[in-house]
């Protein structure tokens, strides 16, 4: 029997590739990895989901994450994306805000950019952790609000936050400048060993500083 | 006038697999959009055809415009429905609705465009290649070199094309994550140019849609939304656009006003998502008789009963026929709805329609509806504390925008329900449904005023207290009533509805 679409034996759809296809293809593979070893951070110190903030707990956090991204290739471009996926509960079921700012932080700290610049601008989220010991010569600037212990334990960076930043900022770091350029929380500086803390609008409270500077709205506040 | 060549159309609608669309026309336009589409007719700017044609050939130009329409209606937006959510997601990363809407038209116009280069070798290319550039536009273009891989003589932007060039265009399922980094994105440099010019140089999108797509699309919206005031926002954003195309009445834009038309148009998108099916009701007999059947003529019958046309004019018994009359016993016989009487409780123990989704008055609005598509007219009484003029008096309508307007009146005072206004409406023909918490001041007239009448009633109440005991007590023995205790509001609707449905598939 004759095939009765022989007719058609011709009609191949085309297709057509464009750079974009190339351009998303390799994007998704970044950022699978990256929320691949996101859900091994999560499984790995949030087993129950909750994770409590501790002296040990965040460092051995950071360690799995430092770990969970090593030889790792991403750019700038890929945090800001794995910053969206926070708010996408479909790609990331389990944005803990904790773990999130030690993961981002482990990603600035061994990114090849100097200088990092994010946007949490109209974002639906409140990072914790943000800067954790971000390095000597490294510059991450952050637009909107951070939460608690943002650059904490910093260890000769330079962080800018163009916005709000929560309690404990700045707790026991040891060199380098923190620069807020709206209101902090209680306990800012605690421990802190050195480096600067510029505040331009209100503290709410200064911690116990060991060694290092703290300034409010230009005037020196501790020591 | 320059003319579209009908060889051009054809093969355009040949590519986009024959879109049910009007042939598209040249006009000359007073605007700077080389396109303006109005309920499916495409028509394309006579000066800007002129001024590219100098550096490209007018037919590539044509086509290209061409497929950038058509595939706003085959592709992106594809309806209203799509339009708003991707203005919603915009929306709320830009707070801004004038920049929304620009983002929102850049996204699409990014879409369609690479839609169209990769699936249907188009010539958009050339256009933007040719066509004058402001500065969203030469950003526009910047990332079109690097997704489509074509030189279009644009340089520089690079950050924010480094950052826009990693969005999905063409998957659909991710326009909603899409919009909202493109929109933030470049939401600097729309503040920047919102004073300056048109939106896209295709134009803006809102006159695409058609009645229809927005009726659907607004249904949608009022299903997605989580309140009423987040509705009437988003509605509101459109007002002109919904006004053109009569959604709205002259009211809109004045104060208080504005804010309750959005309500109505919430309340009736979601109610018009319940159908019912229905029977319609017999009306009662005449009393007169009609021609029924034959009968042979018998000498003592009466002449005038003589059908002479079946007698084929003879008089003769058992030839001759007479008519047999009966009662009210004809095939056209009358059937008809009754109509509606809907009293609702807006005292301040109910919902407030404007701040929440009030489901009482859902489930009253559910009941117009099926009764409005009967063609059954509905009266609503709106009570709380009448004593004192706490109250509003619908008279039977048809008018379904003064019924939602009464549905959804809010007083949030004391309740007092006076029967003397429902004698106001009574008619013999007349379904009552009574939407209350029961919390009634003056409890025992309303209970002797349902025990004495002999309508349908349907009284849902919401929450368990004294009064409600009391009433389904005392009407206990009515059978024209029946009494509904609401544990969950938004059982409401459903209950109505029921009820509704009972009634009119009741065999009389």
């Amino acid at each position: 029997m004759k095939n009765p679409f022989f007719e058609f034996k011709d009609f191949r759809p085309k297709k057509r590739e464009i750079p974009l296809d190339k351009i998303i293809a390799s994007k998704e593979k970044v950022m699978d990895a990256l929320i691949k070893a996101y859900d091994r951070l999560v499984e790995q110190e949030a087993k129950e989901l909750v994770w409590l903030v501790s002296y040990h707990s965040v460092i051995r956090a950071y360690a799995n994450a430092e770990k969970s991204i090593k030889d790792m290739q991403y750019g700038v471009e890929d945090i800001e994306e794995f910053l969206f996926e926070i708010e996408n509960p479909s790609r990331l079921p389990y944005p803990i805000m904790g773990l999130c700012g030690l993961y981002i932080s482990a990603l600035c700290n061994h990114i090849k950019e100097k200088e990092i610049v994010l946007d949490l601008q109209n974002k639906n989220i409140n990072l914790h952790l943000l800067g954790y010991r971000l390095p000597k010569g490294k510059r991450l600037i952050v637009y909107g609000d951070l939460g608690d212990f943002t650059g904490i334990g910093l260890n000769g960076g330079e962080l800018l936050v163009e916005g709000n930043a929560g309690n404990w900022t700045g707790a026991g770091m040891r060199m380098g400048k923190i620069v807020v350029k709206k209101n902090v929380g209680r306990r800012t500086g605690e421990d802190m060993v050195g480096g600067e803390i510029y505040v331009e609008g209100k503290i709410l409270g200064v911690g116990n500083v060991r060694y290092g500077r703290i300034y409010e709205k230009g005037g020196i506040v501790s020591p | 006038m320059k003319q579209i060549p009908k060889s051009t159309w054809i093969k355009i609608r040949k590519k986009h697999l024959f879109p049910p669309l009007p042939f598209p026309k040249v006009k000359k336009g007073q605007e700077r959009a080389a396109l303006e589409i109005k309920d499916k007719q495409i028509y394309i700017d006579e000066n800007f055809l002129s001024q590219i044609s100098k550096k490209m050939q007018e037919n590539d130009a044509i086509e290209a415009l061409l497929d950038h329409a058509i595939a706003h209606y085959t592709f992106c937006p594809w309806d209203f429905a799509t339009y708003l959510k991707l203005y919603a997601e915009a929306k709320k990363v830009s707070k801004n609705k004038d920049i929304a809407k620009r983002a929102t038209d850049y996204f699409m116009d990014v879409v369609v465009d690479t839609y169209c280069v990769k699936e249907k070798e188009s010539n958009i290319p050339s256009l933007y290649k040719y066509m004058e550039k402001g500065k969203i536009e030469q950003v526009m273009c910047a990332l079109y070199q690097k997704i489509w891989g074509k030189d279009l003589n644009v340089s520089g932007f690079d950050e924010l094309v480094r950052k826009l060039m990693r969005i999905p265009y063409i998957n659909k399922k991710r326009w909603k994550e899409g919009i909202r980094r493109f929109t933030h994105i470049l939401k600097p440099l729309l503040e920047e140019q919102i004073y300056q010019s048109a939106s896209s140089p295709f134009g803006d999108h809102r006159s695409l849609f058609s009645k229809d797509s927005i009726d659907k699309g607004l249904m949608e919206l009022a299903l997605s939304s989580s309140s009423p005031q987040a509705f009437g926002e988003l509605v509101n954003d459109f007002k002109e656009e919904l006004q053109e195309k009569g959604f709205f009445g002259n009211e809109v834009g004045r104060g208080r006003g504005q804010e309750s038309m959005a309500n109505i148009l919430y309340y009736m998108k979601l109610a018009q998502r319940y159908t019912l099916s229905l029977k319609k009701l017999p009306e009662k007999k005449s009393g007169s008789i009609y021609p029924h059947s034959h009968s042979p003529w018998e000498i003592e019958k009466p002449y005038q009963d003589i059908d002479i046309w079946t007698s084929f004019g003879k008089f003769l018994p058992g030839l001759t026929q007479v008519w047999n009359r009966r009662e009210g016993e004809i095939l056209y016989l009358e059937e008809k709805v009754p109509n509606c009487l809907i009293i609702i409780d807006s005292s301040g123990s109910m919902t407030d329609p404007r701040r929440n989704l009030s489901y009482a008055v859902l489930g009253a609005a559910c009941a117009c509806e099926a009764y409005l598509k009967h063609g059954s007219k509905v009266a609503v009484y709106n009570f709380s504390d009448a004593e004192v003029g706490g109250k509003y008096l619908l008279p039977f309508t048809q008018d379904r925008i003064a019924i939602y307007k009464s549905l959804c009146k809010y007083f949030g005072g004391g309740t007092y329900l006076r029967p003397t206004d429902i004698k106001f409406f009574e008619c013999d023909d007349m379904d009552i449904f009574f939407i209350t918490d029961m919390k009634i001041s003056n409890f025992s007239d309303v209970v002797s005023y349902f025990n004495n009448i002999e309508n349908r009633v349907t009284a849902v109440h919401i929450g368990e207290s004294i009064h409600s005991q009391r009433f389904a007590l005392s009407v206990s023995k009515k059978n024209n009533i029946s009494l509904y205790h609401v544990q969950k509001r938004e059982d409401i609707p459903k209950i109505v509805l029921g009820k509704v449905k009972e009634y009119l598939h009741q065999a009389f």
